[in-house]
């Protein structure tokens, strides 16, 4: 009789041991999509620090296509405007069509193709599109190890006893899937 | 069986890590520069080779020069910014590593910059070398000028900025070593300590216990049950074995003479010993001719 109560008693402790160690990688999961989002999020800052400067070489080359800079303008009100991630998302979805056609109408103008500052510009745009392409690519990866964790069978118990949910994924806006290319 | 496990165990973790994505690794890293495409002529090499040496040796910064055959299926970015990870290039912490990754057949190149000199070796200076320096002598096929030439950029540019590199940066990346030589030296005392009690206390018992209680505290620091099971499994018998082990040398009298049978780990001499752990983040420029 005694030995069986201690054998409860070690079933249980285990239990609520393997409960605390769940709860903390779930936590410790969850913060470092968290964390990696605000990659995602400082890279799209500097995107939108940089298209003012490109907005600026180019305008007066540029005059007859007012449209896509005030589709840019537009977009940037919009990111500025997002408060959750998914609106931020899409929102950035926008700025980076916008963004695209500029720089295909850009090819069109050789006087633009072989102004230094243009050429600068354009080579930090392309490092920043790619920047933002590999720290969104972790921050689904980061996602993908939280889902696991919430969806598994043992730790998914912990995870719906406490609450915790899985999380969207970033996923490319339609016809965004091919990044804007940039040729000189 | 245990051993079967853990073997187990250790295999599934890194089929997860490899099945990331398509890429393939070149192979580990023979030195600063790894020409597994065979462009570069001996002399070309050995100088790279030396000049990098130089620079990790006086700046600590880590430069890659890397010739590969085949890119797969992968774009030379993501190829990069895979092949960066991998290697780690720059100090883990700083993050001060480029990688300059060429693609002869291909004909792509890229210089990938570590998130810790992104703000010294910029894109547009990254885009600078690439066209001015490193393109117009591979159309003229000339790898080893391409290549030698826009190494000494690649160096010129981060060397001349280490000399601004603020102190704050290097002071930070001094303290978290320190922190971690402080855990290293609160476990040796405190192994010592609890060494000294076992030898001194008469009880047999007393090891296995403070065994298996290390092996809980490891489970739930590491919020993994079965590494705790394993751990706690492990350490309840070596917590046993040592009890005795010293109950039996100190004779009751305790005493850290038993360390006498760990060697300093020697470190490497001069040589090149792999890279420093830093990482990247898709910053840097890419060309192709």
């Amino acid at each position: 009789m005694k030995r069986t109560t201690i054998g409860i008693i070690i079933v249980a402790v285990l239990i609520v041991l393997y409960g605390f160690a769940t709860y903390n990688s779930l936590v410790t999961l969850n913060v470092n999509a968290d964390t990696q989002w605000k990659q995602v999020e400082t890279q799209y800052q500097r995107r939108f620090d940089l298209i003012p400067n490109l907005v600026e070489s180019v305008k007066g080359v540029m005059k007859q296509e007012q449209t896509v800079f005030t589709a840019l303008a537009e977009a940037r009100t919009h990111y500025a405007g997002a408060a959750t991630p998914d609106a931020k998302a899409r929102a950035a979805g926008e700025v980076e069509s916008a963004l695209g056609r500029l720089l295909v109408i850009t090819e069109n103008y050789p006087q633009l193709k072989s102004s230094d500052t243009v050429q600068t510009l354009m080579s930090q745009i392309e490092g920043t599109e790619n920047r933002i392409s590999v720290e969104r690519s972790r921050f689904n990866q980061t996602v993908q190890a939280y889902n696991l964790k919430v969806m598994r069978i043992p730790s998914s118990i912990i995870a719906s006893i406490f609450g915790f949910k899985t999380r969207a994924y970033f996923e490319a806006a339609k016809g965004a899937e091919n990044a804007p290319q940039v040729k000189f | 069986m245990k051993f079967k496990l853990a073997t187990l165990l250790s295999f599934a973790v890194l089929a997860t890590s490899l099945s990331v994505s398509a890429y393939t690794s070149p192979g580990k890293p023979q030195g600063f520069v790894n020409d597994f495409a065979h462009v570069l002529s001996p002399q070309s090499k050995t100088q790279i080779e030396q000049r990098l040496s130089a620079l990790r040796a006086t700046t600590t910064i880590e430069v890659a020069v890397v010739t590969v055959s085949s890119l797969g299926d992968e774009t030379i970015e993501s190829y990069a910014v895979a092949l960066f990870k991998e290697w780690g290039i720059g100090q883990k912490g700083k993050d001060n590593g480029v990688l300059f990754l060429v693609a002869p057949i291909e004909r792509k190149v890229r210089i990938e910059v570590g998130y810790g000199l992104e703000g010294v070796l910029t894109d547009a200076q990254s885009y600078g070398i690439i066209q001015k320096i490193v393109l117009p002598a591979f159309r003229n096929n000339d790898f080893d000028k391409g290549i030698v030439d826009g190494t000494d950029a690649i160096v010129s540019v981060v060397k001349s900025e280490a000399d601004y590199s603020s102190p704050v940066r290097g002071a930070s990346t001094a303290s978290t070593n320190s922190v971690n030589g402080n855990i290293v030296w609160v476990v040796f005392f405190l192994a010592a300590f609890l060494f000294r009690i076992m030898g001194s206390s008469k009880s047999w018992w007393l090891g296995g216990v403070l065994g298996g209680l290390v092996g809980i505290g490891i489970g739930i620091f590491f919020g993994f049950l079965f590494a705790g099971i394993i751990a706690t499994v492990l350490l309840v018998p070596f917590g046993l074995l040592i009890d005795y082990i010293v109950s039996k040398g100190s004779g009751g009298r305790g005493g850290p003479g038993f360390w006498g049978g760990f060697g300093e780990g020697s470190s490497g001499s001069g040589g090149f010993g792999g890279f420093g752990g830093g990482s990247s983040g898709g910053g840097g420029s890419s060309g192709s001719w």
